[in-house]
Formats: C-alpha cells, sequence, structure tokens
C-alpha cells in the first residue's frame, strides 16, 4: 500500500514539474528552422519531401546512428538466440496441417504488390511521403508474409547479418563522398547549383541502400524470433 | 468537421489502450494493439505527417502484431520432433497412427496444440537443452521399441508415463537437464 501510495504521490511530483516546464514555452517558440528548410530546403538538397531533406543531407550523422543502432539491435538478437544446431528453417510458424488455404492463397494474391508499393515508398522517397525506412518496413513485411506461402524457405541469419554489415559501411561511403568533392562530411556530393536530377541520385541511392538493411534487419530479428520460440 | 473527427480519434486512441491493459484475452490484446497503430497513423495523417503514419502503419501495425502472435501462440504448443518416421505418425492428408492418437489424446487433455516437425538435426540432449521440443520420437534398432525423450523437471511428462504404461512397445526415457546460469 505504501509502495502504491509512494508511487502516486512521486507521479504526481513529476507531472507538476512537466507543467512547470511547460509554462513559458512561448517565450523561446521560435519558427527559425521551419522557415529556412522551407526557403532553402529545395535548392540545397534537391528532395521536395524536407523530410528527406532533411535526414539524407542537413542530418545524415543522426541518419547514420539510426542506422547502426539498428544493426546493433540485430547483433544483439542474433548473439542471444545462436545455438549449435542445424535445422533448415522455421518450418512451424503455423501449424502446417491447419494453416487456412484461404489464407495461403490470399497471402500469395497480396504478395507482390505489397513488395512493389514498398519499392515505390523506397524509390520515391524524395518527392513522396516514405523514404528508406518506412518502403524497408514494408518490403520487410512483404518477405515476411512469403513464411506463410512457403513454409519450407530456408533463411539463414548470419549471411544477413554480412550483407546488413557491408551495406551500413557502403552507406557511410557513400555519405562520405562529399568529402572529395566539397571538402565536407555527409552532404549532398553534386555542387549546389546542379539541377534537382542530378540531387536526386544520391537521395535514390542512399535511400536504396537504408531501405535494403532496413528491411533484411527486420526479416533477421523476426527469423530469430522464430527459432528462438522453438 | 476534421476537428470533431480527430478528437473522436483521439478518444478512441485512449479507450483502445485502456482496453489493452484492462483485457484479459491475449489475442484480443493484439488486435488492439494493431487497431492502436492504425489510429495513430490516420491521426498523424491529420496533422500532416504523412511520412510518420506510413512508419507507424508498417510497425506498428503489422511486424509487431505479428512477433506477439508468434510468442503467444508458442506458449501453447507442445513441439514432438519425430525421429523415426516409420509409421508411428502418418503423415497423409491428415495425421494418423499409433503414436500420433496417444499424442492427440495427451495434447487434448492438457487443451495444447500439437506441433510435430521432422527435420532438425542435433544430439537428443543438446536439443532439448537449448530448444524447447518438449519430446523427441526415436526407435531403439536393436528391440524395436519407441523411444519418447523429453524433459524430466516437465510435469506433463509424469502423465504421459502413465499413460503409455500397457504398451510394451513404448517407453519414455527423462533426460536431465543442464543447469544454466542465465
Amino acid at each position: 500500500m505504501i509502495r502504491r501510495v509512494s508511487l502516486v504521490v512521486m507521479l504526481v511530483i513529476i507531472f507538476g514539474f512537466f507543467v512547470f516546464s511547460i509554462l513559458d514555452l512561448e517565450a523561446f517558440f521560435s519558427t527559425f528552422g521551419k522557415d529556412y528548410f522551407f526557403e532553402n530546403g529545395l535548392s540545397e538538397t534537391g528532395s521536395v519531401n524536407l523530410v528527406t531533406g532533411i535526414y539524407l543531407d542537413y542530418r545524415l550523422f543522426d541518419s547514420l546512428f539510426e542506422a547502426g543502432l539498428l544493426i546493433a539491435a540485430v547483433s544483439g538478437v542474433t548473439w542471444i538466440s545462436q545455438h549449435e544446431i542445424t535445422e533448415k528453417n522455421a518450418t512451424f510458424m503455423l501449424d502446417r496441417q491447419s494453416t487456412p488455404t484461404l489464407f495461403v492463397t490470399f497471402s500469395r494474391l497480396v504478395y507482390p504488390f505489397m513488395l512493389m508499393f514498398g519499392i515505390y515508398v523506397i524509390l520515391f522517397g524524395h518527392v513522396s511521403p516514405g523514404g528508406g525506412f518506412q518502403g524497408g518496413a514494408i518490403v520487410a513485411t512483404a518477405i515476411l508474409i512469403l513464411y506463410y506461402i512457403d513454409v519450407q524457405k530456408a533463411t539463414s541469419i548470419d549471411k544477413i547479418l554480412t550483407i546488413e554489415k557491408i551495406l551500413f559501411l557502403t552507406i557511410i561511403g557513400v555519405g562520405s563522398i562529399s568529402f572529395f568533392t566539397k571538402g565536407t562530411f555527409f552532404t549532398n556530393p553534386f555542387d549546389l547549383s546542379a539541377s534537382e536530377q542530378v540531387k536526386a541520385i544520391y537521395l535514390i541511392t542512399l535511400n536504396a541502400l537504408i531501405g535494403i538493411k532496413v528491411a533484411l534487419g527486420l526479416v533477421a530479428i523476426f527469423t530469430a524470433f522464430l527459432k528462438e520460440g522453438r | 468537421m476534421t476537428e470533431i473527427v480527430s478528437y473522436a480519434l483521439q478518444i478512441i486512441l485512449i479507450v483502445i489502450a485502456f482496453a489493452v491493459v484492462v483485457h484479459k484475452r491475449n489475442f484480443t490484446i493484439i488486435i488492439l494493439i494493431a487497431t492502436f497503430g492504425l489510429v495513430a497513423a490516420s491521426l498523424y495523417i491529420m496533422n500532416k505527417a504523412p511520412d510518420v503514419a506510413i512508419a507507424e502503419v508498417a510497425i506498428g501495425s503489422a511486424i509487431i502484431p505479428l512477433i506477439y502472435v508468434i510468442s503467444i501462440s508458442r506458449q501453447r504448443e507442445f513441439i514432438v520432433l519425430d525421429r523415426a518416421q516409420d509409421g508411428f505418425i502418418e503423415y497423409g492428408h491428415e495425421l494418423s497412427g499409433e503414436g500420433y492418437e496417444i499424442l492427440a489424446e495427451f495434447v487434448k487433455l492438457y487443451d495444447l496444440s500439437l506441433n510435430i516437425c521432422v527435420d532438425i538435426q542435433g544430439k537428443e540432449k543438446s536439443l532439448i537443452n537449448e530448444l524447447n521440443v518438449d519430446l523427441i520420437i526415436a526407435r531403439d534398432l536393436q528391440t524395436g521399441a519407441y523411444i519418447l525423450y523429453g524433459k524430466s523437471s516437465s510435469v506433463l511428462l509424469s502423465k504421459l508415463t502413465t499413460m503409455v504404461k500397457d504398451k510394451p512397445n513404448i517407453r519414455v526415457v527423462k533426460i536431465k537437464e543442464d543447469k544454466r546460469n542465465d
């Protein structure tokens, strides 16, 4: 009882601090960043979708750490779930005898469209909502549907992890090209006066790399979960 | 109009969040979590954040429910590895055979679902220690008897032992588990 009361008291105190801290929010409210991105975003990054412009150009350093975070998570999950037993794969996701045929047929029907939508979201990340992470998650979902369609499908987590590491290094490499052309790290390597289409080459390349990396990472985590539960 | 819809969605969001905490049935909770993701995504769209909405739909209402479904269905599964594969369990259009009948009766008793798999390699001891295989069916080549390997700590196994007591060609062997530090 004392524990609960003290918990409630603590929550009330924290809430009080929270209210107190946002009382003078208006004092330091400014639209400087928004205005800056709105005026110069398109000409500086070549990205119609300003969000993509921010996370692939102005804040690429942050995005790199995000990608590194995902690879650390995948490595951790695979390390925890490793064991010496060789098995073909997770053929047990659903009871093979009781998977509804309707479900499998519908998955077959939906699979190509999901894959196509995911790839669209990745490749058009700089002109429409979306980008590498979102598209990668959709592609991963599409690949996971394959487990329902083909229960015999074999996946090697180690290979996926190796590809992911190489992709991470490639992303850092592509981001660093600008050091040789402009003298600064992690920005668009093409000249500011270049046309939007030329600048888009860099954005599409990075989006595609991040998309593949995220998709592989989520598939690896999911497969590790499947094997671990056995 | 948009404001009314947005307020309604926010109220639905709070109701779903309470339902997730209060509800007792696991699979209903998973559906509720997926619904939470969808409602949150529509709110993101209304607040002009389509990028976040796509991520929320893909992660929050597709991948996370899938992971939950698998983890929860694992809890109520009795996993059997068939090493003998010679008619003890018949793999036809529907499963049948002497062993299947015993196992089906056993599983029905405890309200579990039976999951039979055939394609894992490895030693019995390490399989039972490292993976959650509940039972391994093997055949003694000399006597022709079927041996069922299981964990010695499993309470279910003693029930199975009494079930197959009057069948001379089946015996249950309990494997001791290693003490693990984790």
